[in-house]
């Protein structure tokens, strides 16, 4: 039969399948050039990995998303990051999907995957939705905790950075309280917070973070120009 | 075999209009419509509102804004069925009428451009699937020019190069199929990327495909296997991923500028009317989206081909955008004062039937300078003028260490921080990564200038393989002789000389070659089009001669096809190099060539996916018009792209703050 064009290998196959010659019936699918009818019929089958793999192929991401869908309610969680870590393009798509949506399902496919990075952003991304800023602190904290173990220099500067915008946030929860003004502190960049500052008149505070967070001399400079203008302080 | 007399544009608009509404017709009576956000503005490009409105549209709602009220019984949802999350808010908003209604609805669905597996799922799921009447509107290329055709997805940039996602190409795989099925096989496909070689990989399985359902004749289609087309001589793909530089830069075009510093969506751009004026009435009823969303003291301005002006001026230098406003200012005048010239009265007739012209041109005139004034505010400011010395710096090869500096001062000076990431990016294309610790610092300063969650920012970016320390594998450029070791960038540096992206001398008012658009760097994607189509050009440039090139017509025109001669500098070029040939029944070909004879100007198509720029468009219409007696060069996309877009898919939304 091979080489013939034409011929609908998909309907053959569904006949063996249903003469109960399961074997055989995947064996003549390999020859069906239609993809969309193709999958289908393998899930039927329960030949879910040639499923997933045919789907793939065809670069119809529907056909890939709707077997990721079944193998998902259908597998083990273990057995189903298994099957998508060696497949680039599936766990591609069920990131992608579970992305703002079930970030549990990211946390366990990151940890499972030993790729803490993306694991602590995670978490860094759930902080920035919370609105108050105990939640938003423990879940940095939990963040930097992800990357405690490893000695990476990426992960040990990721890690540094949390830290400090935790620090930097219990800063701003001090200024508030110290300094009541129209708008809060809590929630602006570090230049931000020392630009306010020195706006407002409170330059040794603003030195204090400057030299608390060693932001760069330059950097401050430039700070204090835009500030000094902005406040219309020409001594 | 011959229906392809209409062009390719007016094709599609005309069909897409035709199915839409054939669609409308088939649900009777009244009805409220919602639509998805991304899809309101690709409509309005080929169905009036007043349009849908004949066909019982009563009022029109966005997806995103949940407010569909009950006031028609039917409901229509016309929206992406590719993206679960919209399908899921379909659902539930489907649910939410239901429950509150006291009208029992009648709900359709036209799922956009095709009804999917998983949304049958979701429905499905959701109780509702036996409630709701599918069906699909299978919309692709959305025309914006005659030589532009789109699909206007507008996260397609963000979905294949940070979430792997290769949806697009898929839709692009289908959406060159329509042009296939009417035209014919591309006789040869020729492309450049791995992504362009995924999709002329779909393209060659699809047409098995299609041979395979003709041949089984199950869905009684003609059993007429198509021929490798006459019209057309080749497509040619390039992948974004191949040029990321290009999108990087500023573009110094007046369309690219305009969509740099106001944006262009949709051939259309929200203008403050401090600059513009008010608009007239009329024109902010033309999509439906501007019903929901008038507010502000912005206005609608079109910016397409059929305002002449705008036609000429888009594809200009910046630079000489003032000379030609003079120009036609002047000419304006002197047209106006003709008026006293008019003497009998037929002349006097002419010139009152002309009158509507010249104010509309007038019109036109006065939209133009003031945008123009607008956008020379801009560019003058001292900001802007570091950015693009540094930039330039990058693209002529300097080292970019010396930059540095300079950045730096951007960022405390809180320059937008998108700029800001396109300098990095840009450094780090051209020049194969950043050393690690210059990375790490400006990692640093730039969270803490601009706030912590732009970790996230810079893990994206890394993902994206823009923004890389060079010590990582993947930022190895592509060794230019010989040398053993394996690298996978673009090599800027060897292609730079080779194929000739830096110019010196390039004139502005009359450009003699591509580069004008960058005022002196020429895209490298648009090269690498050249390396196919304008051989004899590239090569007279490369070897320090200045053949302009309509000079030498009928040489090269057909004899090395695809990237012969230049396959060695292609191969600096990041990812699969291919050059495919379409065959088909040998003799019906033959037969055909013997009918038509071989000498008809043929249409090339380039397709650029992943998104591409106004000044590529530009340059490729500087191609096309020197190209214009052998070929007819039709540009296909998956979107616009600008640099800041391309920030956009990376950058973190939200912050620490309570608000927002």
């Amino acid at each position: 039969l091979d080489g013939k064009p034409g011929i609908s290998f998909e309907l053959i196959a569904q006949t063996a399948f249903d003469e109960g010659r399961a074997h055989l019936a995947t064996q003549l699918l390999n020859h069906e050039p239609r993809a969309g009818k193709q999958v289908p019929l393998l899930m039927n089958m329960e030949e879910d990995e040639i499923a997933l793999d045919k789907a793939i192929e065809s670069g119809d991401t529907d056909l890939v998303n709707y077997v990721l869908l079944h193998l998902r309610s259908k597998l083990p969680l273990a057995s189903f990051f298994r099957m998508i870590n060696t497949r680039p393009m599936a766990s591609a798509l069920v990131e992608t999907s579970a992305r703002g949506e079930d970030s549990e399902l990211l946390k366990d496919l990151y940890y499972q995957d030993d790729r803490p990075i993306d694991g602590s952003n995670v978490l860094l991304s759930e902080a920035l939705q919370e609105t108050e800023l105990e939640r938003q602190t423990e879940k940095l904290h939990l963040a930097s905790r992800l990357l405690a173990d490893s000695k990476d220099a990426t992960v040990v500067l990721q890690q540094k950075m949390l830290n400090e915008s935790s620090q930097l946030l219990k800063v701003q929860e001090a200024l508030d309280q110290e300094i009541a003004e129209r708008e809060e502190y809590v929630g602006l960049s570090l230049n931000e917070t020392v630009y306010r500052l020195i706006r407002s008149g409170w330059s040794k505070r603003a030195q204090k973070v400057q030299s608390e967070f060693k932001l760069p001399e330059k950097t401050y400079w430039w700070l204090r120009l835009r500030a000094l203008v902005a406040k219309r302080d020409w001594g | 075999m011959a229906p392809n007399s209409a062009s390719d544009a007016d094709y599609f608009r005309d069909k897409a209009r035709k199915d839409l509404l054939a669609l409308l017709e088939g649900v009777r009576g009244k009805k409220n419509v919602v639509i998805s956000q991304d899809l309101a503005g690709p409509v309005g490009l080929f169905v009036k509102f007043s349009l849908l409105q004949e066909y019982g549209v009563d009022r029109v709602f966005l997806l995103e804004n949940a407010n569909v009220d009950s006031t028609q019984r039917n409901v229509v949802f016309l929206v992406h069925a590719e993206k679960a999350r919209h399908v899921r808010t379909v659902a539930e908003q489907i649910k939410r009428l239901q429950r509150n209604g006291n009208v029992e609805h009648e709900f359709f669905i036209f799922w956009v451009p095709r009804r999917t597996l998983v949304s049958n799922s979701i429905l499905e799921e959701a109780g509702i699937i036996g409630d709701v009447n599918i069906s699909e509107f299978p919309l692709y290329f959305m025309p914006l020019e005659q030589d532009v055709l789109s699909l206007e997805l507008d996260s397609s940039f963000g979905d294949l190069y940070l979430n792997k996602d290769p949806g697009c190409i898929f839709q692009s795989a289908k959406a060159l199929m329509d042009i296939q099925q009417r035209h014919g096989y591309f006789p040869r496909i020729i492309g450049k990327g791995d992504n362009a070689r995924r999709l002329a990989d779909l393209l060659l399985r699809m047409r098995r495909e299609l041979d395979a359902e003709e041949s089984s004749g199950l869905n009684g289609l003609p059993a007429r296997g198509l021929l490798p087309s006459a019209s057309t001589e080749s497509l040619i793909i390039i992948d974004r991923e191949v040029d990321f530089g290009t999108v990087l830069l500023t573009q110094l075009t007046y369309e690219g500028l305009i969509d740099e510093t106001v944006g262009i969506k949709h051939n259309q751009a929200d203008v403050d009317t401090t600059i513009v004026g008010p608009g007239a009435a009329q024109e902010s009823s033309k999509a439906p989206q501007q019903q929901t969303s008038k507010q502000g003291q912005k206005r609608k301005i079109q910016l397409d081909d059929s305002d002449q002006l705008f036609s000429q001026l888009r594809d200009a230098n910046f630079a000489i955008v003032g000379d030609i406003l003079n120009k036609v200012a002047r000419r304006l005048e002197s047209d106006y004062e003709s008026r006293h010239t008019a003497k009998t009265t037929t002349q006097l007739r002419e010139f009152v039937n002309k009158l509507p012209t010249y104010q509309l041109e007038h019109q036109s005139l006065r939209v133009h300078t003031n945008l123009a004034e607008e956008i020379m505010r801009v560019t003058r400011s001292d900001i802007f003028r570091k950015v693009l010395e540094i930039q330039q710096n990058n693209a002529a090869g300097a080292d970019a260490t010396y930059q540095h500096d300079s950045i730096e001062e951007l960022i405390a000076r809180n320059a937008p921080l998108k700029t800001v990431l396109r300098l990095l990016c840009l450094e780090s294309c051209m020049s194969g990564g950043l050393r690690a610790r210059d990375l790490e610092n400006f990692k640093k300063q730039v969270v803490q200038a601009y706030g912590y969650q732009h970790l996230l920012t810079f893990d994206a970016l890394e993902k994206m393989e823009l923004l890389q320390p060079r010590s990582s594998a993947t930022t190895m450029l592509l060794p230019t002789t010989g040398a053993a070791q394996a690298g996978l960038k673009t090599n800027y540096n060897y292609l730079r000389k080779n194929l000739r992206l830096v110019i010196e001398e390039v004139s502005e008012k009359e450009p003699e070659d591509v580069s004008y658009v960058y005022s002196g760097f020429a895209p490298l994607s648009i090269r690498l089009v050249q390396c196919v189509l304008q051989k004899p050009y590239i090569l007279a440039l490369t070897k320090g001669g200045s053949a302009p090139a309509s000079t030498n017509t009928n040489a090269a025109s057909t004899t090395s096809p695809g990237w012969l001669g230049f396959e060695d500098v292609v191969k600096s070029a990041r990812g699969a190099t291919f050059s495919i040939v379409q065959k088909g029944d040998d003799k019906a070909v033959r037969a055909r060539q013997t009918i038509s004879g071989n000498n008809a100007i043929k249409t090339v198509y380039v397709y650029f996916l992943g998104g591409i720029t106004f000044t590529e468009i530009a340059a490729l219409r500087f191609i096309a018009a020197q190209e214009a007696l052998r070929r007819k060069i039709v540009i296909c996309t998956t979107g616009l792209i600008n640099g800041d877009r391309m920030m956009d898919a990376a950058i973190a939304k939200g912050g620490f703050a309570k608000e927002e």
